[in-house]
């Protein structure tokens, strides 16, 4: 018992992680329809950015958030407008696939060039740290890093929910047509929400260079647990997608531990498919698109 | 010194060739991609030998020249790049590419034209399972003998000494797995009782599960079939875990000087063991003489110098003694090299029917902050020191 409940503590702090990186993801598909392919090399991106404020400058990888994620969305928003926003038509979704893609590949590319393909992790004083709480283990960077996924999801609620920026948000997701009628300027709502997107992808590279060596390749399989999480969660639900990671996090924990190891990733892919079985549109949707 | 005349020796000319061209030597490595960092050490230790060569007057008289072509990581365009060196270049030898991955096919390629295939980092399964007679792999043994040294050891010790269980968590890689499984088998069957086994595919990123498990099991001793990413995980999830066996083996992590205690903290190095093929003060054959070369031609210090160059030089090495003894002639070379001794940086080489280096990795272990090779006796700098002491100190 005491291994099972140790697992659902590691995998709900990982999940939460995972449920900021995976929120940029679907709020910009709920938004445009773009598949952001790009998510995982995003977040590594982001990590090495704060890995060299961290190496070079000693700049906590937690306070680097407060720079990363601005630069982070300064470059989202460039990314939309220069590559993004051109799609037009029945086939955008399909092309933006692949631009993403590219996007992906390109950023390895640079960051291979950089920073050469050895792993990189970040390795504050408190890297060590670990509480022992009730006879459980709680490693501090995983806390720090949990803490740090809810203040920006939490930030991103507040964004969404009490803002004008917020409403427009949602209005163009229920309805793009009609938000657009109602004076939604739907160009502008699309470029910052997908620098919100991106910028969410800072602030969880920041942390997960902190508890996982990472590499210009660790992206390919980042972009495949995010894009199962969104389509668990319901593509464009940022509340599903939230309840997807942390279920990851618990069944491939939990699994490592009383299974194996092998069967961690494929028992989440199990429960993916037997939730699309019954619910193609995943858990939330069709009820809920944007929180 | 020795470097130096041993070099010189290859220089004179002994079979009259030397009015001919130069020597023409087709390498695919590894310089985009994911191997492109250890690709790119390979080309350094190659080409560092190529000039130190030709600095001396060349092999029979005659300048090496190097065509090195990049194949992206990617098996099949190495195995396209030998094509192509041999039936469009006609080169007159093939040096081998980085990783297993690529060494089988390309191997093979060179076979198909009766091509001698000196290499420096095949060393799985894969290449020796072909069984071809032109491979010959310059380690001192093969990948999945990496640990037989730490057994070897640990078995020697006092019983009251010895660990009496152990856990084996392993990464499911053909250079991973099968030397953590080959050092269980034998731990086993000296009594050493299995607490926790388990083997995790190499999209796992989280290693705190299989941590969690292992520091609940409590073993004494803890055997890593790593890969560096992984190795790095464990190590940092064992800390977290405040669990210090006290004994702890990786077969890879650990054995990166340059990495490792940046990746684990400085302070957690200490006692942990892991496997390498060779280190920077190696009295071996010309070693002393490549070291002080490579840091003056590439920079940096000593100890920064990856394996994966000294691998590429004694590939040259290999090669410029043969062609020395026999002549530019592959069928020659491939029946030479299958006989006697043949010393390089990597230590004094000698080849099986299949291409298998018959000698022992070095096991190195991290003491005082320092990364020393601990066995066997004959190499060893330092003493092993054990038990690991507690992690941070």
């Amino acid at each position: 018992m005491h291994e099972i409940v140790q697992a659902v503590i590691l995998g709900l702090l990982i999940g939460g992680v995972y449920a900021l990186m995976s929120s940029g993801l679907t709020l910009v598909f709920g938004i445009m329809r773009v598949i952001n392919v790009a998510q995982g090399a995003l977040v590594i991106l982001a990590a090495y950015l704060s890995y060299a404020l961290w190496s070079n400058l000693g700049v906590d990888p937690f306070l680097s958030i407060l720079v990363v994620t601005p630069a982070m969305f300064v470059l989202g928003v460039a990314v939309q407008l220069v590559f993004v926003r051109s799609l037009r038509g029945p086939e955008a979704p399909e092309l933006s696939l692949l631009i993403t893609w590219a996007l992906a590949l390109g950023i390895e590319g640079v960051l291979s060039v950089i920073f050469k393909t050895t792993y990189r992790v970040s390795l504050p004083s408190y890297a060590d740290s670990t509480w022992t709480v009730f006879g459980y283990q709680v490693a501090q960077v995983r806390f720090f890093g949990f803490v740090v996924s809810w203040v920006m999801l939490g930030l991103l609620a507040l964004l969404l929910t009490r803002t004008r920026f917020g409403r427009a948000v949602r209005a163009t997701v229920q309805n793009p047509t009609a938000a657009t009628l109602l004076g939604v300027d739907a160009n502008r709502v699309q470029t910052l929400s997908f620098g919100v997107g991106v910028s969410m992808a800072a602030a969880a590279g920041a942390v997960y260079g902190v508890i996982y060596p990472f590499n210009p390749g660790s992206h390919y399989d980042l972009i495949s647990r995010l894009l199962s999480i969104v389509v668990l969660g319901g593509l464009g639900s940022i509340g599903g997608a939230v309840v997807a990671a942390l279920g990851m996090g618990v069944i491939e924990a939990v699994v490592a531990v009383e299974i194996s190891p092998v069967w961690a990733s494929f028992s989440f892919f199990v429960v993916l498919i037997g939730v699309l079985l019954v619910r193609p549109q995943g858990l939330f949707g069709m009820r809920e698109r944007v929180l | 010194m020795l470097g130096l005349a041993a070099l010189a020796a290859t220089a004179g000319g002994a079979s009259g060739r030397t009015s001919a061209g130069p020597i023409k030597i087709g390498i695919s490595l590894s310089l985009s991609g994911d191997f492109s960092d250890p690709g790119k050490f390979a080309m350094q230790g190659y080409k560092l030998w190529a000039k130190t060569v030709n600095a001396h007057g060349g092999i029979l008289g005659r300048q090496v020249v190097l065509d090195i072509q990049d194949d992206a990581s990617s098996p099949t365009q190495a195995a396209t790049n030998y094509q192509n060196f041999i039936t469009r270049d006609h080169v007159d030898l093939v040096f081998g590419p980085f990783s297993t991955l690529l060494t089988a096919p390309s191997a093979a390629v060179a076979n198909r034209y009766g091509y001698a295939f000196i290499e420096p980092a095949g060393g799985g399964p894969a290449v020796f399972d072909e069984k071809l007679h032109n491979v010959f792999f310059t380690q001192p043994a093969p990948i999945v003998q990496s640990g037989d040294v730490f057994v070897n050891w640990v078995l020697s010790l006092p019983k009251a000494q010895r660990p009496k269980t152990a856990a084996y968590p392993e990464l499911d890689d053909p250079f991973s797995a099968p030397i953590a499984e080959r050092m269980r088998q034998a731990f086993e069957k000296a009594g050493i009782k299995t607490v926790y086994k388990t083997v995790y595919p190499s999209e796992t990123v989280d290693m705190t599960p299989i941590v969690s498990k292992i520091a609940a099991a409590k073993p004494d001793m803890v055997v890593g079939g790593t890969q560096a990413g992984d190795g790095y995980s464990l190590v940092k999830g064992l800390v977290q875990a405040k669990y210090s066996p006290k004994f702890v083996f990786e077969a890879n992590g650990p054995n990166s000087p340059g990495e490792f205690p940046s990746k684990v903290g400085a302070s957690n190095t200490e006692g942990i063991f892991s496997a390498s093929d060779w280190f920077p003060k190696a009295k071996t054959y010309g070693n002393p003489y490549f070291v002080r070369q490579f840091v003056k031609t590439y920079g940096g210090t000593a100890d920064a110098i990856d394996p994966g160059s000294a691998e590429a030089y004694a590939v040259g090495q290999v090669a410029a003694r043969v062609i020395q003894k026999v002549g530019l002639n592959n069928a020659k070379i491939i029946a030479a090299l299958h006989k006697g001794q043949w010393p390089t940086v990597e230590g004094t080489l000698h080849w099986n029917s299949i291409g298998e280096p018959t000698g022992k990795f070095l096991l190195v272990e991290w003491i005082g902050g320092k990364l020393y090779p601990v066995l066997p006796k004959n190499v060893a700098v330092k003493k092993p020191v054990y038990p690991k002491p507690n992690w941070g100190g």
